[in-house]
């Protein structure tokens, strides 16, 4: 049921598509795997949208180097833990959501708890060493894993439904090499938003996904490229022998 | 026969894109690429091992469809083929 401040709050939105696609949207759990970069973005919009629960999981700390893309976090947040920062803001941004912030480095250990019944994990990661424990756990507990990665003005993006489209081992086989990556906030900004809308599409049950297909945006060049993606039937994760 | 070489993101700093080659037949697509990615040392690299391999980790695509870094030396070009290579990003 919406109460009728949440009718008035997603009026323009409930126009889209109606009372029962905001209750779809009240009643899910998404868990955000990041409040960073792509974090920040997701998180503010999936609660702006009325996502229900929303789970935002890191291990850091604020820092100035972070202002220039992580727009949860403020000047007056350096040296607060971003889960604290993100937490505040993401419940000041809407009070009619739960928000749970979690500190913690996301491992084998505690991956699969962290997520627990979330109905999708967003992948707002910066290393593909955690984005493929992820990947393992949206296999293991068959829920979407909306994945997206940035560079400077570029970035992709894709949505993984166990079961039916490639896993992120099948599409990358091979992590990209770590680097301390260039980036300015346009480019989590607009990847983030791509993710984000994946996850507004999925849970209402509408439009069509980024499955099976990987989005790759040059911002430099305001082009936008599609990549079909197979599954691997040797794949470690989600192939034959699995 | 012509053949279209595209990059993308930092590959394309490197390298420049929408690169047409004339080839003659039997012509390689690894080598191909290899061939325009020597023109910048750094660009070279970026794309290639130091045993002159595709980094395991690059994406070629072949006219749309996805080229396995373990298939990428047995392709031959023909005629009209466009060849894309991306360099997947981690950042976020």
């Amino acid at each position: 049921m919406l109460s009728e401040r949440e009718l008035e709050r997603y009026k323009r939105q409930i126009l889209l598509f109606g009372e029962d696609g905001q209750e779809r949207l009240k009643k899910s759990h998404i868990f955000i795997a990041g409040a960073g970069g792509l974090g920040s973005p997701v998180s503010i919009y999936l609660a702006v949208a009325g996502v229900g629960t929303i789970t935002i999981v890191d291990r850091d700390v604020v820092e100035l180097t972070n202002l220039n893309r992580q727009v949860l976090h403020y000047d007056q947040d350096i040296g607060k833990k971003k889960t604290e920062s993100a937490g505040e803001k993401l419940r000041i941004i809407n009070p009619d959501i739960t928000v749970n912030a979690i500190e913690a480095d996301i491992g084998e250990k505690n991956v699969s708890s962290l997520v627990g019944s979330a109905d999708g994990i967003v992948d707002a990661m910066d290393n593909f060493d955690t984005r493929y424990l992820l990947n393992r756990v949206a296999q293991a507990k068959r829920i979407p894993f909306f994945h997206g990665a940035i560079s400077g003005l570029y970035g992709q993006a894709t949505t993984i439904l166990p079961g039916t489209t490639p896993c992120l081992a099948c599409i990358f086989p091979k992590a990209p090499p770590k680097e301390v990556f260039p980036v300015i906030g346009v480019t989590p900004g607009f990847i983030g938003m791509i993710q984000a809308t994946e996850v507004v599409k999925y849970l209402l049950g509408r439009g069509e996904l980024l499955a099976g297909r990987l989005l790759i945006w040059d911002g430099m060049y305001a082009r936008a490229e599609e990549i079909k993606t197979e599954r691997n039937p040797d794949c470690d994760v989600c192939g034959h022998g699995t | 026969m012509s053949v279209k070489v595209r990059f993308f993101a930092r590959f394309r700093e490197l390298l420049g894109t929408d690169i047409i080659v004339d080839k003659g037949p039997e012509a390689g697509m690894a080598d191909l690429v290899r061939e325009i990615a020597r023109q910048n040392e750094e660009g070279y690299k970026a794309v290639f091992d130091e045993q002159g391999r595709f980094h395991e980790f690059v994406i070629v695509m072949r006219n749309g469809k996805r080229v396995l870094i373990s298939d990428v030396e047995k392709i031959i070009l023909t005629d009209g083929d466009e060849i894309a290579v991306f360099p997947p990003v981690a950042g976020g």
